[in-house]
């Protein structure tokens, strides 16, 4: 008790030093806290778009539809799935799947048609906030479509814009009708943005003539702690006869894509702790050193060695703890700020761009998590603490004299 | 040279506190290099992969062909182009190719894919990434042969093996099919499943017949350069020797691949910002140490400055301090990250453990191993920075030192 | 010459000149006769006729009536007239060009290569059959590999092979003639492995626009062999003057 008293008191005694080192370990503390928060914001916006912009975390087909995708190959009791799925615990939208012909003007080339609802699918999905221009689709409107950017692009499109669609309805008659562009999308993924068309189910059902069954029912977990891979397996068990497929076996080079995102940017991160390890180590070193002669008079006055090893690490304790007290108040706001507004890169791209079917936004959003804030912290705490073991057991066994005229 | 001397006998007095110090400037070297290093590494890696997939570095097109590529587009006067690309200084190789969209059908089924019609004399494998990656059978060597080298993707989708015919279908110049045999003379792997299942390579010669081009028209002319940093120059000095040809539009890569130079853009952003962040944290601990020390000798500078010493002069002695800290912590930086990267330039760190074998970034393959590559540009911006920040870390402890009141401070403890 | 020839094969066809002809030929003139004789079966200078086409597949039977006129080897046109949700759907053939016009929309839409495997108005023929329907003598080589009875009845079985550079997916085509008149009976398809992947049968043979033929055409798919395409010609006028600009994009919508 009287160790930590005589700590606090020295720490509070508030000579120059102790105080440039107390701010130093704040600066870093604050710095740590915002980058682990940014990065954090980086991989989940990464996740985000990789996944609930249009796959969704999970998928049901009907066995057989992925391999070939056949347009009477639905799902048939699509609203018992649907019921079921969301009595356990996953919000789902049905989507019907065709492929065919849009042309306007002179112009033309093959699209798949996603047929949608969109009360539902905004739910599961992102894409209804993924419009470039003009807006998304609605249940009101049947005979507007969303089409992907470079589509919008080949068919010299702007919505407003007429265009054609032909294929070949479930009846075998041939399927054609005109619709207008209503808007178009951000980049999403290849495959979405060179041939992407979305109308409602409804449209779509009139258009292939298609009156029941959905071609697939994308879903998400509305509980997130429960692990994909759980989830999957209960959904599995529930549809025993249906194909049922979470992103990570839906997209495979996605999913390890983003792994490899995640180890480079971990390194990245343990990059900057040991900097900031650096510099805590470097501030204590330094603070504990420069008070040898200062731990000398101590020891001649009789401190005893042990007693000295436990001053020093309680006054460490107690600079960490206002250092660190220092880096929440400035780092947590910081990053809350940025989660909110987020850092704007995009004058640097052209709109928005697809990598390897990762939507890539030139906006980002910090993320406050439990790791980008305790993590820091303890981090913090543990260098510091490391640094001051040597320079505290010399000095705890320096003899009086030596200490005095250590230089 | 009084004070450089004195500055150098404070440093030499407290060795290890000014060893410290240089070990973070160093240590801020190693990792600014590490950063910047990955970055230049994988930027280069990718530019390189997307360009050897057939546009190049610089790429001369018919006007309009980025915008909206369509067979019809099509470059004249293409060997011209190529002859005049190969004489410009920097300039690695050039290619007449003609990219397109094509159908391609064999008794078991049909796809749709992408063509490249190449000149097999021409062609070289450090230019053609496809040309790389045959695993069975080998280019065709007759220009206006029939071989065809096919994706593997495409292989197992067409039920084709070598010596199959394939028919490729296309819309030629002047909108009318057409249809030509073809027999699978090699089949490539690249490891991108889109590629590999979508894109065909042609003989050019065959190709030119098929969609009514004139034998020296094509769609674009490839250029590689032998350093990426030579594009904007290479560029400007081609435009400007085929400006006197209408109708043709000289690209670098960044505007036909726009998708990966906004990818690198933003990496390389995001990049600078971490870079920066941990500058910060660095610079913050010198700042720290160096006011450590200047707080520490305020009696010192209250004694110089009563035997006569301008502020000026104090001020101007801890900048030369900060000077020396930051030559020695470049020096230290020098030595400590050389062997460093040349392990990291050599070896480098292999993350296919964690992510398997071949996977692709926006239809580019990426190395799945951690390495460094670094510009001279890039090192001397590093090793610059890195001074900088060391001297302005040194301004305030300076100012600090040169406000000291001479008399005040000697009443100190 | 190739006019020469043409003209030869016309008169040939057309009846006027006497069958024993063909027994002075050799071999393999004859069976280029047969294959010339079945590619000009239902087209001559000109063509106009009514076809009904029936296509069953697992998940739907339809029934179309069609218009159709052609001209020469180059140039086609199909009409629906019913069923009523897709009458006046016309499909155009002009050399290697194809389009379809939908009046539905009111568009014109030009086939690309891209669509060249779709289906031809929801049957088992692809737009790409249709393209190079007209080609069977200039894209195989054909040889009379069998002659003799087949059920009681003479025959003459020809294997089209294709030319060394032609392009067509087939490994090869085996057709089935009568002897006596080298009508056409069945058609066998097969990939480059050999394997059967459809069956062309031929029926119903009778005089129509002056002429003796099969008028039920029956395709089967070998990999659904519960699913055809059945084309039955109602009528078919030969010889009938058309002027070309029928033919041509314009005239499309007003019809």
């Amino acid at each position: 008790m009287q160790l930590l008293h005589l700590a606090l008191k020295n720490v509070l005694r508030s000579r120059h030093r102790t105080w440039v080192t107390i701010a130093a370990m704040a600066f870093a503390g604050c710095i740590m806290i915002f980058y682990a928060s940014l990065l954090q914001g980086w991989l989940r916006s990464m996740e985000r778009n990789a996944v609930d912009m249009e796959t969704g975390e999970l998928q049901i087909h009907a066995p057989g539809f992925r391999q070939d995708p056949d347009l009477y190959n639905v799902i048939v009791d699509a609203k018992s799935v649907i019921k079921q799925a969301s009595a356990a615990g996953f919000i789902c939208a049905g989507r019907l799947l065709g492929s065919g012909l849009a042309a306007a003007d002179e112009n033309s080339t093959g699209v798949s048609i996603r047929g949608i609802d969109p009360a539902a699918d905004d739910l599961v999905t992102r894409l209804h906030d993924h419009v470039q221009a003009g807006r998304w689709l609605s249940q009101k409107e049947n005979n507007g479509v969303v089409i992907g950017s470079k589509l919008a692009t080949i068919l010299a499109v702007r919505p407003g814009s007429e265009l054609v669609l032909v294929g070949q309805a479930a009846d075998g008659s041939m399927a054609n009708d005109l619709y207008t562009v209503r808007g178009v999308l951000k980049s999403v993924s290849q495959e979405v943005d060179r041939g992407g068309l979305f109308m409602t189910a409804a449209a779509f059902r009139a258009f292939f003539v298609l009156p029941a069954g959905v071609h697939e029912i994308v879903l998400r977990r509305t509980l997130r702690s429960e692990p994909l891979t759980v989830a999957t397996a209960r959904l599995r068990a529930l549809f025993p006869d249906l194909e049922v497929k979470n992103w990570r076996q839906l997209q495979p080079t996605l999913a390890r894509l983003l792994d490899l995102s995640n180890v480079s940017l971990i390194i990245l991160l343990l990059i900057t702790y040991a900097a900031v390890g650096m510099l805590t180590l470097n501030a204590m070193l330094m603070g504990v050193f420069e008070r040898i002669p200062e731990f000398g008079v101590m020891k001649a006055l009789g401190f005893s060695g042990s007693r000295l090893f436990g001053l020093i690490v309680l006054e460490t304790v107690a600079q960490v703890a206002i250092g660190a007290t220092l880096a929440l108040v400035t780092g947590v706001p910081l990053s809350l700020y940025f989660s909110v507004h987020p850092l704007d890169f995009s004058f640097l791209l052209r709109g928005s761009s697809t990598i390897a079917g990762i939507a890539f936004e030139p906006q980002w959003y910090c993320e406050v998590t439990r790791y980008s804030v305790i993590l820091p912290v303890l981090f913090l705490f543990g260098a510091a603490l490391t640094a001051i073991i040597y320079p505290a057991v010399k000095a705890a066994m320096i003899r009086p004299v030596a200490a005095i005229h250590h230089r | 040279m009084q004070l450089n001397k004195m500055a150098w006998r404070t440093l030499a007095r407290n060795k290890r506190r000014s060893l410290i110090t240089s070990f973070s400037v160093a240590f801020g070297i190693l990792l600014a290099v590490t950063f910047t290093g990955s970055g230049d590494y994988s930027y280069t890696s990718m530019i390189d992969t997307s360009a050897v997939m057939g546009f190049g570095h610089v790429s001369v097109e018919a006007a309009g062909y980025n915008d909206r590529p369509g067979l019809a587009r099509r470059l004249t006067e293409a060997g011209g182009v190529r002859k005049t690309a190969l004489g410009l200084p920097r300039v690695a190789g050039a290619y007449v190719r003609i990219m397109g969209q094509a159908m391609f059908a064999t008794g078991a089924k049909s796809v749709g894919g992408v063509f490249m019609a190449v000149d097999p004399q021409l062609e070289k494998p450090l230019h053609n990434f496809f040309l790389r990656s045959i695993v069975e059978g080998r280019l065709f060597d007759d220009t206006n042969g029939r071989g065809a080298v096919v994706g593997a993707g495409m292989a197992v989708k067409l039920n084709l093996r070598l010596g199959k015919k394939v028919i490729v279908t296309v819309t030629d110049k002047n909108g009318q099919l057409t249809s030509e045999l073809t027999r699978v003379c090699g089949i490539f792997k690249t490891g991108d499943d889109s590629v590999d299942s979508g894109m065909v390579l042609l003989p050019l010669g065959r190709m030119r017949q098929v969609l009514n081009y004139g034998p020296d028209d094509a769609t674009l002319v490839a250029v590689y350069v032998n350093d990426l940093r030579q594009v904007k120059r290479v560029r400007t000095l081609l435009a400007a020797k085929l400006d006197h040809k209408a109708n043709l539009e000289v690209l670098p890569w960044q505007e036909t691949q726009p998708d990966l130079a906004g990818l690198i853009a933003v990496d390389r952003l995001f990049n600078y910002l971490l870079q920066f962040l941990v500058g910060l944290v660095i610079a913050a601990g010198i700042l720290n140490t160096m006011l450590m020390s200047v707080l520490e000798r305020t009696r010192e500078f209250g004694i110089m400055m009563a035997v006569g010493m301008t502020p000026r002069q104090v001020v101007g002695l801890v900048l030369i301090e900060s000077f020396w800290l930051g030559v020695l912590g470049l020096l230290l930086g020098v030595i400590l990250t050389t062997p460093w990267f040349i392990y990291m330039s050599r070896v480098g760190i292999d993350l296919s453990r964690h992510i398997g074998q071949d996977y692709s970034a926006g239809g580019v393959l990426v190395d799945p191993v951690m390495k460094l590559r670094l510009y001279r540009e890039s090192a001397l911006v590093i090793l610059l920075s890195a001074f900088g920040l060391t001297m302005a870390a040194g301004v305030y402890p300076a100012i600090r030192a040169g406000r000291t009141m001479p008399v005040e401070s000697l009443k100190e403890t | 010459m190739k006019r020469l020839a043409f003209l030869f094969f016309f008169l040939v066809l057309t009846g006027l000149v006497a069958e024993p002809l063909f027994a002075q030929t050799s071999d393999s003139d004859r069976a280029r006769a047969i294959l010339q004789k079945i590619d000009d079966l239902w087209r001559s200078t000109s063509s106009v006729a009514k076809l009904k086409m029936v296509v069953k597949t697992e998940h739907y039977t339809r029934t179309l009536v069609l218009d159709s006129w052609t001209k020469g080897k180059e140039k086609s046109l199909v009409r629906i007239v019913s069923p009523l949700k897709e009458a006046g759907t016309v499909s155009l053939k002009n050399g290697n060009a194809m389009y379809t016009y939908l009046p539905k929309t009111d568009r014109v839409i030009r086939l690309t290569s891209g669509m060249m495997m779709g289906s031809w108005m929801g049957s088992h023929f692809t737009n790409d059959d249709l393209v190079k329907e007209s080609r069977l003598a200039d894209d195989y080589n054909p040889e009379i590999t069998y002659e003799g009875r087949r059920d009681g009845r003479k025959i003459i079985r020809l294997t089209l092979l294709p030319k060394p550079d032609a392009p067509v997916v087939w490994g090869k085509i085996v057709t089935t003639v009568r002897a006596e008149d080298y009508l056409p009976l069945v058609s066998l398809y097969y990939n480059e492995d050999m394997v059967l992947a459809r069956t062309l049968t031929f029926s119903d043979i009778r005089e129509m626009g002056g002429r003796k033929l099969p008028v039920v055409l029956r395709m089967v798919p070998a990999d659904k062999p519960g699913e055809y395409t059945e084309l039955t010609y109602e009528s078919i006028r030969f010889g009938v003057p058309l002027r070309d600009s029928r033919f041509s994009l314009l005239q499309l919508r007003r019809r």
